[in-house]
């Protein structure tokens, strides 16, 4: 068994050479190239990853930007619509009053024109119940006999214009 | 034939025949032969596969991509930092040279070249020549002379550290070398054990070493020979593992 553990030197030569070559031969021809591969793999995939940030990075800033505007127009909005809510109750409530004053003047006039119209048509009333009283005097001034035959003659003009016209019908 | 033989059969280097280069006497054996088997196909096959771009060869070309970028990743930029780029070849040649040797003693008519301490000790030979080369390259002869004991050591204490510096640094590799060897060599001889065992129980009974010893002793080696399957590519790791850790120790003395 010494064989076993008893180095040949010419095997470790000739391992030794081979073995450098090999790393000559294989640094040229396998991990050159492999290397070449997967480095540049590695760069394109650097570089996509930081394009990709660079968008993501855009893409928030413009997000960023868009809610501020957002925020701004709400504010704004909010503003607006406290500002014509008030208009609106000032403006109704100028309405009511004015409404509210023209009814109250109409109420004035109306009543102001019953009031003209009452007196006129007690002035004519009047007027009439004088010509009425001076006719019917007349009358009686005019027979004068008696008592019945000046009340027979009164009974009988009224009678006789009652039949003419329904307005004097007491 | 006893066990011996067989063992020495199996496991040990066959010697065919021998050149003569000058005064060097180099032999063709049976482990070189496979050495050169596993250097032939990683030369022909992985170009082929990293250089391909179609989809037959996209499984493998991911296996060896995974592995070759899980050294650059985490074995060696721990270690060397920014001198990984420079060193990776070297690394990725190492692991992929060791996997392959290992993976060849399991095939059938495969012999484990890893299984030989000549082999071992040429690949930590390189090792060590790496880690005092990376050293002196990185930090210049003077410095990487002055860093082999350790900074704030009492000046008494140099000449009895620098000697023991030196022999951890032989130390090193050569556990490196005993390491690989033992490793591949174990499952071997667990596995003709095993082997032994049912003979040397048929030769007391046919019927109970045929019928008891033989379906026990192949579902053992079924179990061993996996986990030499598993060791054959834990060892390529460690070797180059730890030649990294050495690499990068003698470089960044600190």
């Amino acid at each position: 068994m010494e064989a076993l553990i008893k180095p040949e030197f010419g095997l470790m030569f000739w391992t030794i050479s081979i073995f450098i070559l090999l790393v000559v031969l294989l640094s040229r021809t396998a991990w050159k190239p492999l290397i070449k591969t997967v480095e540049e793999r590695e760069c394109a995939l650097r570089h996509d990853r930081e394009a990709a940030e660079k968008a993501r990075a855009g893409a928030e800033k413009i997000k960023a930007e868009l809610d501020s505007r957002l925020a701004a127009l709400k504010t704004e909005i909010d503003a607006r619509l406290a500002q014509s809510r008030e208009e609106g109750a000032r403006e109704r409530d100028r309405i009511i009053e004015h409404a509210a004053k023209n009814a109250a003047a109409l109420l004035e006039t109306a009543r102001k024109e019953m009031e003209t119209q009452k007196r006129e048509l007690a002035g004519e009333l009047r007027d009439r119940v004088a010509e009425l009283a001076l006719a019917a005097a007349e009358k009686v001034l005019l027979k004068h006999i008696d008592q019945q035959a000046n009340q027979e003659l009164v009974s009988r003009f009224l009678k006789e214009l009652e039949a003419k016209d329904s307005k004097y019908k007491l | 034939m006893d066990l011996k033989a067989i063992l020495e059969h199996h496991i040990t280097d066959q010697i065919w025949t021998w050149f003569k280069l000058g005064s060097l006497n180099l032999p063709f054996s049976k482990h070189m032969l496979m050495m050169l088997i596993a250097a032939a196909l990683l030369s022909v096959f992985f170009p082929l596969i990293i250089r391909s771009r179609g989809p037959a060869l996209a499984p493998f070309r991911g296996m060896i991509e995974m592995i070759v970028l899980f050294l650059r990743d985490e074995v060696l930029s721990p270690n060397l930092g920014s001198k990984t780029a420079a060193y990776l070849p070297y690394f990725a040649t190492l692991f992929f040279f060791i996997l392959a040797m290992n993976l060849i003693g399991m095939a059938p008519y495969g012999a484990t070249a890893t299984g030989n301490l000549a082999v071992t000790g040429g690949l930590a030979l390189t090792t060590f020549v790496l880690i005092n080369f990376a050293g002196i390259r990185e930090q210049g002869l003077i410095s990487y002379l002055g860093h082999i004991v350790p900074k704030g050591v009492p000046f008494w204490l140099y000449p009895l550290l620098f000697p023991i510096e030196l022999i951890g640094m032989l130390t090193k590799s050569f556990a490196l070398c005993i390491r690989l060897f033992a490793n591949m060599i174990a499952g071997h001889i667990v596995i003709l054990s095993f082997i032994g065992l049912i003979f040397m129980f048929g030769a007391v009974s046919p019927a109970l070493g045929l019928g008891v010893t033989a379906p026990l002793a192949v579902l053992l080696i079924l179990f061993v020979s996996l986990l030499e399957l598993f060791v054959a590519f834990l060892q390529a790791y460690i070797f180059t593992f730890l030649t990294a850790i050495f690499t990068g120790a003698s470089m960044h003395p600190h």
